[in-house]
């Protein structure tokens, strides 16, 4: 008999861990929202957004993403994971570097809690990084496909972030960088968004949506442009914004990025049109519209570039807005439909999987509640109606239906993920 | 498509084999895996009391195969309890969409 990726036992647990704790770090988010609604009328550069930003950008979406690659790295690279003791101990590491940081964020205490969380974070990053790279090297073809060229490069600008971010964190007792600090964070910020979370989830929906609707037609080429075209405009971002500033080269770089996001985006109408599965299920259609929310993020780019250059008021609202629309928009709808995609089909190998065709059992869309999900996402809506407003008008009161809107939909989230988890076996369809 | 040979009585069996897979649903596309064009060929052998599935998935990492081909052989093992079955995976010839049945595609489609 010819051999096929099996699901390994020890894997469950370790996703298992990731996502329940990005859940519990989203409930967290939507609570501290609610004490900091005040702040986001200020600048963004300030502690209690720093605490949120960093729960968010870590707890929340690379958390979650951990545990969605531990166990999806394997289906697209159609090999086994390297190891299951290295994710255990990156997850540890992982999880005290964050509370470490959001706490001395919080309360602003830039010593050694502050840098001992932002170390241990970057130790968590290695290991993740570890594993992936050393899962890859296991290829039974060996040929490197475009998936796994997006997985590594993005692993690459994770590290990159991460030790940028452990800089500015030292910077910020030492100040021994040679230009301001706001420079280096917005270059942290857009290797963080840019080369880790959408270099990331490229690699991975390229292949994942395709496989869910059924699609006849895939142009893999497109993928190569979007990726020489993303990295090359990452790369000159970072060399000229660390050079120049903000300046006028700046909006002819802006457009790489923002080209290789609509080469995507066609590649994934292609799919979405060449399907054979006519009906969207309720997380498929979360993850289609999470990509309209990243193209609102990507037009707002040029008025932040013109806010820069022009040196006006604006660009610090705009920034607010982009910077929400990419991790709070776009990342956070992501997870919530994709949650819901990956981690019900492991949960039903593991109870089912082994009695499968003896009697009838529930399909693994079964495991969550629609009813819940559709809660979440009228919430989510609301969250987002809201903070739009908010960074708009600066004003608190939307901020605060906001945070009640992001509360809403966090617990949604985490009451169906338990429910998922806590699946108990039954017989016939749910 | 299977042949029928009405002079062979292990036709019989594989036929029924055939409609009794019907009941293995991908858990994702919510279609049997027969309309899949999953299963390529089924032989029976009432001498020796042997059942042979050949079939594949639509990708060396399908990460339901495990339970799909599992779920192959306890269906049948349980409908044809005093014949031994052996489940084999080929990648020759490798799944298309062409594989999906009229029927199928209805469903998918659906």
């Amino acid at each position: 008999m010819n051999m096929i990726t099996k699901q390994h036992p020890e894997l469950y647990p370790i996703v298992r861990a990731h996502y329940l704790a990005s859940a519990v770090c989203f409930v967290l988010i939507g609570v501290l929202f609610f004490f900091a609604s005040a702040d986001f009328a200020g600048h963004y550069f300030q502690p209690k957004l720093l605490a949120i930003t960093h729960l968010a950008a870590l707890g929340w979406v690379t958390m979650v993403i951990f545990g969605a690659a531990y166990q999806l790295v394997p289906v697209i690279l159609e090999t086994g994971l390297s190891g299951y003791r290295l994710p255990w101990l990156s997850f540890v590491a992982f999880l005290s570097g964050l509370v470490l940081l959001v706490c001395s964020f919080w309360r602003f205490e830039p010593g050694l809690c502050m840098q001992g969380g932002a170390l241990l974070l970057l130790t968590g990053m290695l290991g993740f990084t570890t594993v992936i790279f050393l899962t890859g090297k296991r290829l039974k073809n060996k040929k490197e496909n475009i998936h796994q060229e997006m997985i590594n490069t993005s692993c690459i600008w994770l590290l990159a972030t991460g030790v940028l971010g452990v800089l500015l964190v030292f910077n910020l007792r030492y100040a021994f960088l040679p230009q301001d600090h706001l420079q280096f964070l917005r270059l942290h910020a857009h290797m963080g968004m840019g080369g880790w979370f959408l270099l990331l989830v490229i690699g991975v929906s390229s292949k994942l949506v395709p496989m869910f609707l059924v699609s006849r037609k895939q142009n893999l080429w497109l993928l190569d442009w979007v990726y020489y075209l993303l990295n090359g405009g990452l790369l000159a971002f970072v060399i000229d914004t660390y050079l120049e500033g903000i300046n006028n080269r700046t909006y002819l770089i802006a457009l790489l990025p923002t080209a290789a996001f609509i080469i995507y985006f066609i590649y994934l109408i292609q799919c979405y049109r060449s399907r054979m599965k006519r009906r969207l299920d309720l997380p498929m259609m979360y993850t289609m519209l999470s990509f309209i929310l990243l193209l609102a993020a990507l037009l707002i780019q040029p008025l932040i570039i013109n806010a820069h250059v022009q040196n006006t008021a604006q660009g610090i609202a705009l920034t607010k807005l982009y910077g929400l629309l990419v991790l709070m928009g776009w990342l956070s709808l992501l997870i919530l439909g994709q949650a819901f995609k990956t981690l019900p089909f492991l949960v039903w190998l593991k109870i089912y999987g082994p009695g499968t065709g003896k009697e009838p059992t529930p399909l693994p869309s079964d495991l969550y509640s629609q009813k819940l999900l559709v809660i979440q996402g009228i919430a989510f809506t609301g969250f987002i109606l809201s903070m739009i407003t908010m960074a708009l008008s600066g004003l608190a009161a939307p901020a605060r239906i906001a945070s009640g809107c992001l509360l809403l939909t966090a617990l949604c989230y985490l009451l169906n993920l338990t429910r998922v988890l806590t699946h108990k076996k039954t017989t016939g369809h749910a | 498509m299977h042949s029928f040979d009405i002079t062979d009585p292990d036709t019989y069996i594989e036929m029924e084999a055939w409609e009794r897979l019907r009941s293995i649903i991908d858990p994702e596309l919510h279609v049997n895996i027969i309309d899949l064009g999953l299963v390529y060929t089924i032989r029976a052998n009432s001498t020796v009391r042997m059942l042979v599935v050949v079939m594949t998935l639509s990708s060396p990492s399908c990460p339901v195969g495990e339970a799909i081909l599992q779920g192959v052989a306890n269906c049948l093992e349980a409908r044809f309890v005093d014949y031994k079955t052996d489940v084999q995976l080929t990648w020759e010839p490798a799944w298309g969409f062409d594989n999906i049945t009229e029927e199928g595609k209805k469903q998918l489609w659906g």
